[in-house]
């Protein structure tokens, strides 16, 4: 057997990620033959394929047969049996178990579908830049970033107004869960052993349990709205249960909300370093439908999944024994060179194919809210452009602590 | 080998996820079903093969299947 490629830094290692994606890290990467092995810190039997070129990427994401989310974890540390089976949601599942689940909800989320919900984003919008005017600058996550999609998942869902603010707490200290600092372990009133808990979060319980109860109010009395169709849907015959009904909306709050939020959070900086690029698409709206694209690329809000390989195999000629773990870096393959000549430019008018891989890179488990993402970012940046708005990032942002998510916490803007 | 084929396309309604990309691309052609969250193929399904192959490609669920391929086309 040939010598393995081994990692020099630890793509695990969240501290890697508190300046941004490490570009230098995951260039060298790139341009290495086959795949890199990960060692696991602290572990000399744990470890994980590394997994990133644009192309090799792509290959994993299509064979679910070869590359499982069901076997093994999605994240890159295993978790018991138990634990799996306890959070588990369609994200976690193949086909043809997974469609089944996505199918109950998968109509809300065409993009043809979501071009009627227009109207209440542009509202949210607005609103929101009428909040920073009026606060003359701030924190733009706080502001913007945070609140639109929260809100717009949520009126979809069908969880009250009042209760967004809650929302985005939870769907917070979800990702403290990936972090390195601990939570307590009893908040949110949690009596679940944190092993149970998706990223070990006391806030997993908190959510299931508001999702639990909104179910059973909606199960009295029904509304036009995705709660509803989930305490009512049947699969084969078979309602949800609780815990299958909790999973899927702590998946579609926290996937609704962290993802569009951090890729808005992104964007302040775009406006603020790209100035010129966003010039351009002010004077040339054709352009908007690209620019969105490359603020997401830009962004790479999920820094990456795993998934688990079920047989021996191969790929970019690196020989993989099943039970490995594989992980895609979408962070990396949205830089790579190959697909996206040079690939830290900023450009708006950058071919939208070859497609950037943030929203996966194909596959069954293709982001289901892409098309929500898309209309959410292109009404933001329209209405900035149409109300001349000026944004400029002041000091540095805080990123969220995490190897999973690229996100920032803080990101103080003024209007100059 | 022909490259400008005529394919006629349908859709494995086991591994549709309802994405509707097929739908935004080709709206003549294919719809998501609301309440089944499947696509559907409205008419014969008739496409020529770039266009076609452009489609399955864009397809997450890679449900946008041939079914006219066995009549030796292939090799």
């Amino acid at each position: 057997m040939t010598e393995r490629s081994v990692a020099t830094v630890d793509l695990a290692d969240p501290n890697l990620y508190q300046r941004g994606i490490p570009h230098d890290v995951f260039t060298e990467l790139r341009r290495r033959p086959g795949l890199t092995w990960n060692a696991i810190a602290g572990d000399p039997t744990d470890g994980f394929w590394a997994v990133t070129r644009h192309d090799d990427l792509v290959t994993v994401s299509r064979d679910p047969d070869t590359f499982s989310s069901a076997v093994g974890h999605i994240q890159i540390y295993d978790i018991d049996e138990d634990a799996l089976a306890a959070r588990a949601s369609m994200i976690d599942l193949d086909p043809p178990v997974h469609t089944r689940l996505r199918r109950l909800v998968s109509s809300a989320f065409t993009p043809r579908h979501v071009q009627g919900y227009r109207d209440a984003i542009t509202e949210r919008v607005h609103a929101r830049l009428d909040a920073l005017i009026e606060a003359g600058g701030g924190d733009w996550v706080d502001l913007v970033a945070a609140p639109i999609p929260i809100g717009v998942i949520c009126d979809l869902m069908g969880v009250p107004e009042a209760d967004h603010g809650y929302m985005i707490e939870l769907s917070d200290h979800l990702v403290a869960g990936t972090s390195s600092q601990p939570l307590d372990p009893e908040a949110y009133g949690n009596t679940t052993d944190l092993r149970l808990l998706p990223f070990n979060s006391p806030a997993a319980h908190g959510i299931n349990a508001y999702a639990i109860d909104l179910g059973e109010r909606r199960r009295r009395t029904p509304e036009d709205d995705l709660i509803t169709r989930l305490v009512e849907a049947e699969i084969e015959g078979d309602r949800l249960t609780d815990a299958e009904f909790a999973n899927f909306f702590r998946l579609m709050i926290f996937a609704g909300n962290e993802t569009t939020r951090s890729s808005i959070a992104h964007l302040a900086l775009h406006l603020t370093h790209f100035g010129a690029a966003f010039g351009r698409v002010r004077e040339d709206r054709a352009m908007l439908d690209s620019l969105v694209e490359e603020v997401i690329r830009y962004s790479s809000p999920i820094l990456y999944f795993r998934r688990t390989a079920t047989v021996d195999t191969e790929l970019a000629g690196t020989p993989i024994a099943a039970g490995d773990k594989v992980v895609m870096w979408y962070a990396s393959a949205n830089f790579d060179e190959a697909q996206f000549p040079d690939p830290l430019t900023f450009d708006p008018a950058r071919p939208t194919l070859p497609p950037h891989v943030a929203f996966g890179g194909g596959g069954a488990h293709f982001c289901l809210g892409a098309s929500l993402a898309r209309l959410e970012l292109q009404i933001l940046i329209d209405a900035i452009m149409t109300r001349n708005i000026t944004i400029d990032v002041v000091g540095d942002p805080t990123f969220v602590d995490s190897n999973f998510v690229n996100g920032i916490e803080h990101l103080e803007v003024r209007l100059p | 080998m022909p490259s400008h084929e005529i394919f006629v396309l349908a859709i494995d309604t086991e591994r549709c996820i309802g994405g509707g990309q097929c739908e935004l691309m080709e709206p003549e052609m294919f719809e998501v079903d609301a309440d089944t969250g499947i696509a559907t193929v409205i008419g014969d399904g008739k496409m020529a093969q770039l266009r076609a192959e452009g489609l399955m490609d864009r397809c997450p669920g890679q449900a946008i299947i041939r079914v006219d391929a066995d009549d030796g086309a292939d090799d």
